[in-house]
């Protein structure tokens, strides 16, 4: 059995705007081994979505895969025939949306939703579908006597625990988290990601998790995919990663955010200017208009990706000198200037 | 408890809104031009039965004094008798209902189902060939006078082809026994066709352009991706989620519907000369039967507003956020 | 509403972008195209029409011009039972429907932008009133409460009109007052009262131009029924028997066995008329959505 559970090589997604179409996901290669939590990150508009999105291969009307694999098992869904994709939706690749309230149905209770998976997915009897329920709320802490309620009787955090349990239902290989708890508030957030890391680690499940937020992936993920404009701008182990960043992107992010964990070392200090607009991108590096560090090279040629160490890789032309990138990177002078 | 509160306070306020509409009718009937007591004393009617509607109506007593009287009559359901039919005129309204509730219910029924099913289907085909076109002659069914539309189809299919009857609820000289008997009878079902087509054809725009765009909302909504994700099947997104949901106001929307029918009834019962209250209200504001009209009037309004009622109670009964607090 | 139609400074500039006209849906298109030429039809129908539409005519052989086909003896359309010219009926029919559908949208749209201006803008006990009243009107079953009304008045076409100005103004406040609403909990308004502009300042500068299209919206819609409202209270005989309308040529038909008789000609033509006026109604309001609810446009 192979160590990676999916691959992702060269993905390119698109939406069509008019007659033309804009490439939200340009070149995307990442892996995500078995039982780890693989955190994609960046700001909003990155792409991250649109490849948790393209995973399920339920995308927007005007958007479509228009290239690269995503082999997930050996076999490359991008390719896959709808009839057996949707064979592996679900039982294989589940879902946990960013705003549980939305993502169920509001006029029905938590267990026929449970139950419609269970029966019509999974093909339990009435009776396996009932046990199972039960037991899937108690996994994820909700007394089984609240299978009768309605979405909106549970609050944000219950219901981001039906959202877990509904993951879990036909135990799947992988789950796709899509800002799974960027609604809730801080303390629900830690008890939701402790409660989504036991249950993985004691499953043995992988989970892609999708956020914006630099400290939630430190908190609970194995590894880190950091996407900038719809590239992978650094992927690694979440620990090299995170102490030594070598792409100046990810230097800048998480100098961005506060430590979930508690003490935020030194200032917060934003990334100035915005994603660039996806129709005309930059030719080089696409992160170079908002980069302190970038050279005349990195305007004009797309950065390879380079390796540093094991599993350890970053897209930019100065990985070489990542030592002196963190050292000015961690100034706020250096993010100011720019 | 809070829904039974809310119920309870709606019902108050609906009941206030009829008391309203009861007092602008009683003044309408009395402040009209001539003698005031043309509203219950017909000049034909004999010396006794005169005095003693005087004395039933106190017509005799000062305005305010008349106002109570009406309304404790009201309450008794004593609407005075009727000019033409010499007989009381709760009676003659009673023994009419089923017939314009009949009409008013197979119309609206068979505008539902036509129009729930047919927005779906132009909801999910959103784009194509097929909405472009059907968009337009549903908004032209809405245009159309309901009585006009009466008119083109008992010429066509009643005065020209001769597959229906002309008007009334039976034929001549046929007798059902009892009223179930009536209204089961085969001959009662060819006479209600052509009414209960026109009033359907003309409502049926309604729960279709409410239940279409109901659906090109839900469909937008994250509930239905996430069933997609699922890898349920399309007819179950469709059907059990989207259309679930998009059918919760449409189904609010028939009681709201039935008040409407009624005042198309008005019209439609005067084409197919169906006996119901709607065309009893003309004949007898016509032949100035104000008794009568006044009766029929009050009827309609007493089953609008009971209609508005049940929408909301309606309404909370399917909506689980609202029944489920 | 659009944030630019909001941002857009001068009333006048607001009034003429509200009244814009949606040229480039093609419905939209169409039905002012046949508003025009309703308009032109009434406006010039004595001239277009041969006949007076009441005169009893007579067949060059002197005898009674009834109940003739279309193209018989040079009528376009024929005659009624009564040998009056259906064609010419039609023409000064128009005059009718356009004359109570303007004035009937007019007091509807007025009527409801002023009461739901006040009861959103003033809220309090002023608001609870005009929405009881509001509350009432709705539970009144509006062509009953037209045919009573015409049990009491002169038979007239303005009864139809009265009637609505009455009753219909409901939908229109209601809808009015939660826009006022809105705007009013919006910065600016807070802001000019800050500022110390008076309340008629404000309701004229900053909340009448942004539900001007609005009312607009709802008047078009009365148009429709109040044509529709006036051809069924004709038809029930309750109109004036003297102004010719196509709700009254319908009763006349209909009363005149033409259903039987299988004159299509008589009774068909009126109402295409009626479905043409009140469908061109539909179409621009649907093309003006489009531009005042860009959100509701697919």
């Amino acid at each position: 059995m192979n160590e990676i559970l999916l691959s992702v090589r060269d993905l390119e997604v698109g939406y069509k705007v008019g007659r033309r179409i804009i490439h939200a996901v340009d070149g995307a290669s990442f892996d995500v081994p078995r039982g780890a939590i693989v955190g994609l990150v960046g700001e909003s508009g990155c792409g991250k979505t649109t490849v948790a999105r393209a995973l399920t291969r339920v995308i927007a009307d005007n958007a479509l895969i228009t290239g690269g694999q995503m082999l997930f098992d050996g076999r490359d869904i991008a390719a896959l025939p709808e009839r057996e994709m949707n064979r592996l939706r679900w039982r294989d690749i589940a879902f946990i949306p960013q705003s549980a309230m939305n993502s169920l149905d509001p006029v029905y209770t938590v267990e026929y939703q449970l139950n419609e998976v269970l029966r019509r997915r999974g093909g339990l009897s009435a009776r396996q579908a009932r046990l199972r329920s039960e037991e899937l709320f108690e996994m994820v802490g909700i007394e089984p006597g609240r299978l009768r309620d309605f979405p909106h009787q549970f609050s944000g955090g219950m219901r981001q625990r039906v959202a877990i349990a509904l993951a879990l239902a036909l135990n799947p290989k992988l789950i796709i988290a899509d800002e799974p708890v960027t609604a809730l508030d801080v303390i629900v957030q830690r008890q939701i990601l402790d409660q989504l890391r036991e249950l993985q680690s004691q499953l043995g499940i992988s989970v892609i998790l999708v956020t914006h937020d630099i400290s939630v992936v430190a908190y609970v993920c194995d590894r880190v995919v950091v996407m900038y404009a719809g590239r992978v701008a650094e992927a690694g182990p979440m620990a090299a990663t995170i102490t030594r960043p070598a792409h100046p992107y990810t230097i800048g992010l998480r100098n961005a955010f506060p430590d979930l964990q508690g003490a935020a070392d030194g200032m917060l200090v934003p990334i100035e200017g915005a994603p660039p607009s996806l129709v005309e991108p930059p030719p080089g590096c696409r992160f170079a208009p908002r980069c302190p560090f970038a050279l005349e090279r990195c305007r004009l040629e797309v950065p390879e990706t380079h390796v540093l160490a094991d599993g350890h890789s970053a897209a930019c032309h100065r990985s070489g000198e990542a030592d002196m990138l963190r050292a000015e990177g961690s100034k706020t002078q250096t993010w100011l200037s720019a | 408890m809070y829904q039974l509160k809310a119920a309870v306070g709606r019902t108050l306020q609906l009941g206030l809104v009829l008391w309203a509409v009861v007092t602008i009718l009683f003044l309408m009937f009395r402040l009209m031009p001539g003698n005031p007591m043309a509203a219950y004393i017909d000049p034909t009617f004999t010396e006794e039965q005169q005095l003693a509607l005087m004395a039933q109506f106190g017509l005799d007593k000062p305005l305010w004094e008349q106002y109570f009287i009406y309304l404790a009559n009201l309450v008794q359901g004593e609407l005075g008798q009727s000019f033409r039919y010499r007989e009381p005129v709760a009676e003659r309204i009673l023994a009419l209902l089923p017939n314009t509730l009949i009409l008013t219910f197979t119309s609206l029924i068979i505008a539902y189902v036509f129009g729930v099913l047919a927005g779906a289907y132009l909801a999910w085909r959103r784009g194509s060939a097929v909405e472009q076109a059907a968009i337009p002659v549903v908004l032209t069914t809405r245009a159309m006078p309901e009585f006009w539309l009466g008119m083109v189809l008992l010429a066509i299919f009643s005065f020209w082809l001769g597959w229906f009857p002309a008007g009334g609820t039976r034929s001549a000289g046929t007798d059902h026994g009892s009223l179930l008997g009536l209204y089961t009878s085969s001959d009662f079902l060819s006479h209600l066709a052509l009414p209960a087509l026109t009033l359907a054809i003309y409502s049926q725009g309604l729960p279709l352009l409410l239940m279409r765009s109901n659906m090109l909302d839900v469909m937008k909504e994250d509930f239905v991706t996430m069933a997609r994700i699922k890898g349920l099947s399309n007819w179950t997104v469709v059907v059990r989620h989207a259309a679930r949901n998009a059918l919760l106001p449409v189904m609010t929307s028939f009681a709201i519907a039935v008040g409407y029918q009624l005042q198309g009834n008005v019209v439609v019962e005067s084409v197919f000369s169906w006996p119901g209250l709607g065309r009893e209200l003309v004949n007898a504001v016509s032949a100035s039967d104000y008794p009568l009209a006044q009766g029929a009037f009050l009827m309609i309004a007493i089953v609008v507003i009971l209609m508005n009622l049940i929408a909301d109670l309606l309404y909370a009964l399917l909506d689980p956020r609202v029944t489920h607090v | 509403m659009s944030e630019t139609a909001i941002a857009r400074p001068g009333l006048v500039s607001r009034l003429f972008g509200a009244l814009r006209l949606p040229t480039n849906d093609p419905f939209a298109v169409a039905g002012l195209v046949i508003y025009a030429v309703f308009v032109l039809t009434a406006i010039f129908a004595d001239q277009i029409a041969p006949y007076d539409p009441t005169e009893i005519l007579y067949t060059e052989e002197f005898d009674l011009a009834a109940d003739l086909r279309p193209g018989e003896q040079g009528f376009v359309l024929g005659t009624t039972s009564l040998g009056r010219d259906i064609f010419s009926q039609i023409v000064h029919g128009s005059r009718s429907a356009l004359l109570i559908g303007v004035t009937a949208a007019l007091m509807v749209a007025l009527i409801g932008s002023i009461v739901g201006l006040v009861s959103g803008y003033f809220g309090g006990w002023v608001d609870a009133l005009l929405m009881r009243l509001a509350d009432i009107a709705f539970g009144i079953p509006f062509l009953p409460f037209v045919i009573v009304l015409a049990a009491f008045l002169e038979p007239s076409i303005w009864n139809v009109v009265f009637a609505m100005a009455l009753v219909l103004w409901r939908d229109t406040g209601r809808v009015i007052r939660s826009q006022v609403l809105t705007l009013r909990s919006r910065g600016y308004v807070e802001a000019a009262r800050v500022a110390g502009s008076s309340n008629l300042r404000i309701i004229m500068r900053h909340i009448a131009p942004n539900i001007l299209p609005l009312s607009f919206l709802y008047g078009s819609i009365a148009i429709g029924w109040a044509i529709l409202t006036e051809a069924s209270i004709s038809f029930l005989g309750f109109g004036d028997p003297s102004q010719i309308s196509w709700g009254y040529m319908l009763q006349d038909a209909f009363a005149s066995q033409a259903l039987a008789k299988q004159a299509y000609y008589w009774f068909v033509p009126p109402g295409i008329c009626i479905i043409l006026v009140v469908s061109a109604g539909f179409f621009i309001t649907r093309g003006y959505e489009n531009i005042l609810f860009p959100k509701l446009g697919r």
